[in-house]
């Protein structure tokens, strides 16, 4: 049997800002292939878990190995696509059209001076096909709706090609038809092009059916499962403090 | 009207003014949309101790700018990233720091003189031969690096933390970034002077951003204005015998209130 290295494996990750406790004690494997959603509590440290994994942040402790190598040895930074919570938080007025954006995933990948090769040109058609946003490929990002400024974001880390994406909370913002479509199509790039997809969510309500894995995150980890084992209400109890019925009709303002 | 340049010192201003005016535009660009103008206006400040200690030491003022202007880059970022201390702080102290010391060296010496004067405001007389040959020696590095990494720092500029993710050397071009606008700047003491330079690497950018488009049309347009304004601004101070670099402000001010008309909402 050929060995497979994790894309993660993340050992007793502990992250402390200013004395206080963020994570304590996080550990997880995440193979190649997985389907897996955090949710967690806002203030739990799901974003902190994320940028941890990402090397935005350095844990206080713990190890964290990527592809099976340490942080400092890894290289293949354009295999990890990332789409940030914050894009509409980006600069509105900034110079950019949806095309000069999505272009920006491929930079990393090139060489200095390089011109776009046909590889690239393809990449970033795919790209956009897939989230479609083609026919706005000449709009300024600052004149899109939020959702599509997310699906630009997302042809963004899509046109590096990468074996994972990891998307914080891809759907604020997002009305609930297109969140459907959202969700399918991160289910189809799981699926048929085996990418591993890691996102924070709240809709875990309506995505449980498809998640591979759950991870729960409120300063530890509680439960990294399949998904319909996980969610119990004792479990979001302990997760939310809360009733977990209130969670339910709570995400959606 | 083309009279002016029949004199060798109006083309060597011309050429120089136009070498500024294209890499002004181009790194200013980055600058201002990283929100980090202030830096120019520090960085010029530190060029004039540079200036200064040409100027008593007898070296070329211009060399010893390039030095200081890049040294004190290095330090602001050294103090911001290490230190982790206010941007605007940090660009303040250095700012008022490099001044104090400027006029310490000059007085010290008793240079107080009309040649600093033209530092100051900058002069289309003062650029000598010599001047040229710097200029163009490293305005074309500057040019290239700024070619080989565009793409890089418009990444950056948009998004830092995702170009950091998608494995750009986010922290070796940042520190890239300022030395290059540090050397742009010394260059540009003779023609602007170092009370004007920041002017001409903000506001090109400033007024082409008014017409939203997109980034390679908004630098292409910065360009033009810049060009627009070295060329105009010079062909006055030739004609009015005023600082170049005052007509040269005033030239893009005007172009600035232009954009804001135009592109009204």
């Amino acid at each position: 049997m050929k060995f497979i290295s994790p894309v993660f494996e993340v050992s007793n990750l502990t992250f402390r800002a200013n004395e206080q406790s963020i994570l304590e004690e996080i550990s997880l494997t995440i193979l190649p292939g997985d389907y897996c959603a955090i949710i967690g509590p806002n203030g739990g440290g799901k974003t902190t878990l994320i940028r941890l994994l990402l090397g935005l942040e350095k844990p206080t402790s713990g190890h964290i190995k990527l592809f099976g190598q340490p942080f400092k040895k890894f290289k293949r930074w354009s295999k990890i696509g990332y789409v940030p919570q914050r894009a509409a938080g980006l600069d509105q007025n900034f110079p950019a059209t949806v095309l000069e954006v999505v272009k920006m995933g491929r930079i990393a990948t090139q060489g200095f001076f390089a011109k776009a090769t046909r590889e690239d040109r393809e990449a970033i058609e795919e790209a956009m096909t897939k989230m479609d946003v083609t026919d706005i490929q000449n709009k300024l990002v600052g004149e899109l709706s939020g959702g599509q400024r997310q699906r630009v974001m997302i042809a963004r880390a899509l046109a590096s090609k990468p074996e994972v994406l990891i998307l914080d909370e891809p759907n604020t913002g997002v009305d609930v038809i297109s969140q459907k479509r959202f969700y399918k199509l991160l289910k189809e790039l799981n699926a048929q092009e085996k990418m591993t997809i890691i996102f924070i969510t709240h809709d875990i309500g309506v995505i449980a059916d498809d998640i591979g894995r759950l991870f729960t995150v409120n300063q530890t980890l509680l439960t990294c499962n399949n998904p319909k084992e996980a969610i119990s209400c004792d479990d979001m109890s302990a997760l939310y403090g809360i009733d977990a019925h209130l969670i339910h009709n709570h995400h959606h303002h | 009207m083309l009279e002016m340049l029949s004199y060798d010192f109006m083309i060597r201003a011309f050429v120089a003014g136009i070498i500024i005016a294209i890499l002004a535009a181009i790194s200013g660009s980055f600058i201002v949309l990283r929100r980090y103008s202030m830096i120019t206006e520090t960085l010029a400040h530190s060029a004039l101790v540079g200036v200064a200690v040409g100027v008593i030491a007898g070296s070329n003022p211009l060399w010893m700018a390039v030095v200081a202007a890049l040294l004190s880059a290095w330090i602001i970022e050294y103090l911001r990233s290490y230190f982790h201390l206010y941007s605007d702080s940090v660009l303040a102290i250095m700012l008022s720091g490099s001044l104090a010391l400027a006029v310490i060296i000059v007085s010290l010496a008793g240079a107080f003189n009309s040649s600093l004067f033209s530092y100051l405001f900058g002069s289309i007389l003062s650029v000598t031969k010599n001047d040229l040959v710097v200029m163009s020696l490293f305005g074309v590095i500057a040019l290239s690096l700024l070619g080989v990494f565009y793409k890089q720092l418009y990444f950056i500029a948009y998004d830092e933390e995702v170009a950091r993710t998608s494995g750009i050397k986010v922290d070796m071009l940042n520190f890239l970034l300022v030395s290059i606008v540090a050397i742009i700047i010394a260059l540009s003491i003779r023609i602007v002077g170092t009370l004007l330079i920041g002017a001409m690497m903000v506001i090109p950018t400033v007024a082409a951003l008014r017409f939203r488009q997109g980034f390679a049309k908004t630098i292409l347009i910065a360009l033009l204005f810049s060009v627009v304004a070295v060329i105009v601004g010079m062909s006055s101070s030739y004609f009015f015998s005023l600082p170049s670099g005052a007509t040269i402000v005033l030239t893009l001010l005007f172009i600035f209130i232009f954009s804001l008309i135009v592109n009204r909402r």
